[in-house]
This record gives structure tokens, sequence and C-alpha cells, in this order.
């Protein structure tokens, strides 16, 4: 197969069909058929990378690092879970591994994200101006400062299950944690969100 | 159920986790528990930042660069066979066939998500005032989406920019009554030297009121005020 190749007509299949043709295939050795499981996945897997550890470089890093894993551990998929289940966890472990190797080595500063990229579609119709793109912006940025003060197992919780929008059970799936476990943290870092974003209004309300 | 029970099963119930009868109860308290409810909207409004946070796209060199890796990992026995392989452009342009569809996919999620039902599952429908403040009043109201604009402001204010702290721009959420008058304004990040003139000013300002299938809606809005707002950008 030429390096140009890719295997579209596996990228028509759905769910678990497509995800069984892949794998089957990337064990093949066939890296047409991994280029297209990275493509397939890359921005999640990045978007996740980046919302953990709140740094871009680091993020393309440990998602590099993390198609490796993906490619090395294909054999030992067992199809049990989605593949889009079982590279969340392998991208929670490599950040995870990344923060503690950080918090080693004594670095404790972030690159912001650059969040202008894509900002969340305004109200109405409008085009958003510079002005809304700012708000939006400045909105994205508190909010990622919040995120990255929470502790890191309430911190992927929270992402898995708002930002990935998966389900308490797909969360606990994903990280191979009981149901409880994923409320319990859920509730917890909900609320040390929201005292941190909104810790303000009970000291300076005026109701 | 009281206070303390309430609020440990908030972020159940915004997940829809409850069983009947406690949901049933938990909204209950929420109808009569102005501190409560606050908590209920404040939850539901974190949900929703975090949740709308924008997607970062990948970057476009990160596919060719993970399999540059990976040929990498492989060429001592396998080499010979993806030497083409080791530019990897070839795999930019077709990649981006699916790129675009994961790109499209996450916005129609996004957007879906917009415009979807809101999460306020559990309120009585539209006309019944049951326990919960009903969708759309000053106790639960609605944010800015697909159907529903943002409010136009009528009676404009001078906002106090002397008021504004340190890096000069503070982030607060104004809720919009159905009359269009401020029924609250609340300081979310950043620091004000003089908060007082500055929520007092805020809420002065008068909106038309914002109407969402027919009726009158009260509106939450994310404001990001700024000495942007009244001076020129800095040079």
């Amino acid at each position: 197969m030429g390096a140009g190749e890719i295997p579209l007509e596996v990228e028509a299949l759905a769910g678990p069909a497509r995800d069984r043709e892949l794998v089957a295939r990337c064990r093949g050795g066939d890296t047409a058929a991994f280029a297209s499981l990275v493509s397939l996945h890359e921005h999640m897997v990045f978007n996740l990378a980046a919302r953990l550890l709140g740094d871009g470089e680091e993020a393309r890093d440990v998602a590099q690092e993390v198609f490796l894993q993906v490619y090395r551990r294909l054999g030992r998929f067992e199809g049990r879970s989605s593949l889009k289940t079982w590279i969340y966890r392998i991208v929670v472990n490599q950040c995870h591994n990344r923060r503690r190797f950080w918090h080693r080595h004594g670095r404790d500063r972030e690159d912001p994200l650059d969040e202008r990229l894509l900002p969340p579609k305004p109200p109405g119709s409008r085009l958003p101006g510079p002005y809304e793109q700012a708000c939006a912006h400045e909105r994205a940025r508190t909010v990622q400062r919040a995120l990255l003060a929470l502790s890191f197992p309430q911190r992927s919780v929270l992402v898995l299950r708002e930002v990935e929008g998966l389900s308490c059970e797909e969360v606990a799936a994903a990280l191979g944690i009981p149901d409880g476990t994923v409320k319990s943290r859920l509730s917890r870092a909900r609320e040390a969100l929201r005292q941190r974003l909104f810790g303000l209004l009970e000291e300076g309300d005026p109701s | 159920m009281n206070c303390s029970v309430v609020r440990k099963r908030l972020s159940r119930w915004l997940d829809g986790e409850l069983e009947a009868e406690a949901t049933r109860r938990l909204e209950t308290h929420l109808a009569t528990c102005a501190a409560c409810a606050r908590r209920a909207r404040q939850l539901r409004a974190v949900s929703r930042l975090v949740s709308e946070l924008p997607a970062l796209p990948a970057p476009e060199s990160l596919a060719a660069s993970a399999l540059d890796r990976l040929d990498m990992t492989r060429r001592p026995a396998l080499g010979f066979l993806f030497r083409s392989f080791s530019s990897a452009r070839p795999f930019i342009l077709p990649s981006l066939v699916p790129a675009t569809l994961v790109v499209v996919t996450v916005l129609a999620g996004v957007l879906s998500f917009d415009s979807g039902p809101l999460p306020e599952v559990h309120l009585a429908p539209d006309g019944a005032w049951g326990a919960t403040p009903a969708l759309g009043t000053e106790g639960n109201p609605v944010f800015p989406s697909d159907g529903i604009d943002l409010p136009r402001e009528t009676t404009s204010v001078q906002l106090p920019t002397d008021a504004l702290g340190g890096n000069g721009s503070v982030f607060l959420e104004q809720l919009v009554a159905r009359d269009g008058s401020v029924a609250d304004v609340t300081l979310l990040e950043g620091d004000a030297t003089d908060t007082a003139s500055l929520v007092s000013a805020l809420r002065q300002q008068k909106f038309e009121p914002v109407r969402y299938r027919g009726r009158p809606v009260a509106v939450s809005v994310y404001r990001l005020i700024s000495r942007m707002e009244v001076r020129s950008p800095r040079t």
C-alpha cells in the first residue's frame, strides 16, 4: 500500500465494527490504518490533554506519546470497551504521569492555552465581534485556571463528564473506577469550582 | 430535607441521578430556600462554563509527527517499508477529511448542546407553577442561546471605570429580570477597588425584556467589563 492511501472505507463504518477493523489492520502492520486511527482521535486526544494539563506544548507532546502507547498496546485491546474509551484512559494516565514528573522536577508553570482559536458560538446568528471574542477568551481562561486548581482526579472526572460529554457510567469505564467514586468526585469537583468561580459572590453579595 | 443534605445531592440532581421521591423533596426545598436555589443555579452555571470551553483543535502537524515517532521506533526492523513515510507529508491532506469530520461533529455537538433542552428536566411543565421556580423566572433564568437573544440595552449607564482594580477587568453575571431591569449582579472574577459603585451602576441598566416562546423570560448574562469599554486600546 502506498503511503498516501487511507482506508476510507474503514471510516465509513461506525462504532465497534470500525474499531475492530482498524485494530485488526493496525495489528497486521498496516500503517495507513494507524494513520487513520490517529486522525480519527487526534482532536479528542489533544483537547483532553490540553484541558488536563493547561499547556498546549505539553499537550502536543503527550498526544504523540499517547499514540505511540496506543500502537504498542493494541495487542492488549480486548474490545470490551470502545476504542475511544480505551484511548481516554491512556490519555488520562499519560497526563497524570506528566504532572507527577513536573511535580518531582519542581515545575509549576503553565504556558496558558491559546483560547482564541475557536470561541464558542455567539448568541444569535451574528458573527462574534472583537469584544465578544475577548469576552469568550477571558471566560475560557478563567475557567481553565479554576480547573487547574482542582486535584488531578477531580479534574479528569469533570473534564470527561462536561467537556467530552461522557455519562457517569462512561467516565467510570474510561478511568476504571467505581460509579459511586465518579459521582462523589464529580460532586466535589463542581463544588470546588463553584467556590472558586462564585466565591466572590458570597462576600460581595448585596442581598 | 435540610440544607446540608440538599447541597450534597445537588450534583446528582443536576445529572438526573436522583430517584423520583428524592428529586421531588429536593425541588420542594429549592422552592422555599433561596440560598440553596442560588447554589443550584451556580452549580448549573459551573457545568455550563466547563462544557462551553472552546474545542482546541490539534496542531496540524500532530498526526504527522506522531507517525514520524512511530516510524522511528520501528525503523530498525521495517524501516525500508516505510521510507516514504518518514516525510509523512502525504498524510496531511487525506487526514484533513476525517479531521474535518471530527471538527464538524464536535461543533455540531456543541451547537446541539446549546439549542437542546436545557438541563432542567425535572421542572414542572410550562404553565404549571410547580415546586421549583419555573424556567425563565428570576429564580431560574435562561441563558442566551439559539432561540434566546442577548438582551438589548435601553438605558445605558456610565460605568465607573476607576472602580476597576489592578488588571482592569472584571468578569460578572448580570441577571436581567422579565421586566428588563437588572435583578442581580454577581462578581465572578477580577478585582474591583469599588465593587459597590460598579454593581450599583450595572443594576441601573435597563434592557428590552427578552422573550422566549412568546413569554418574557429572565436571562442570565455573563459579561466581561474592562477599561477597553471606554478607553482606547493601550498604545
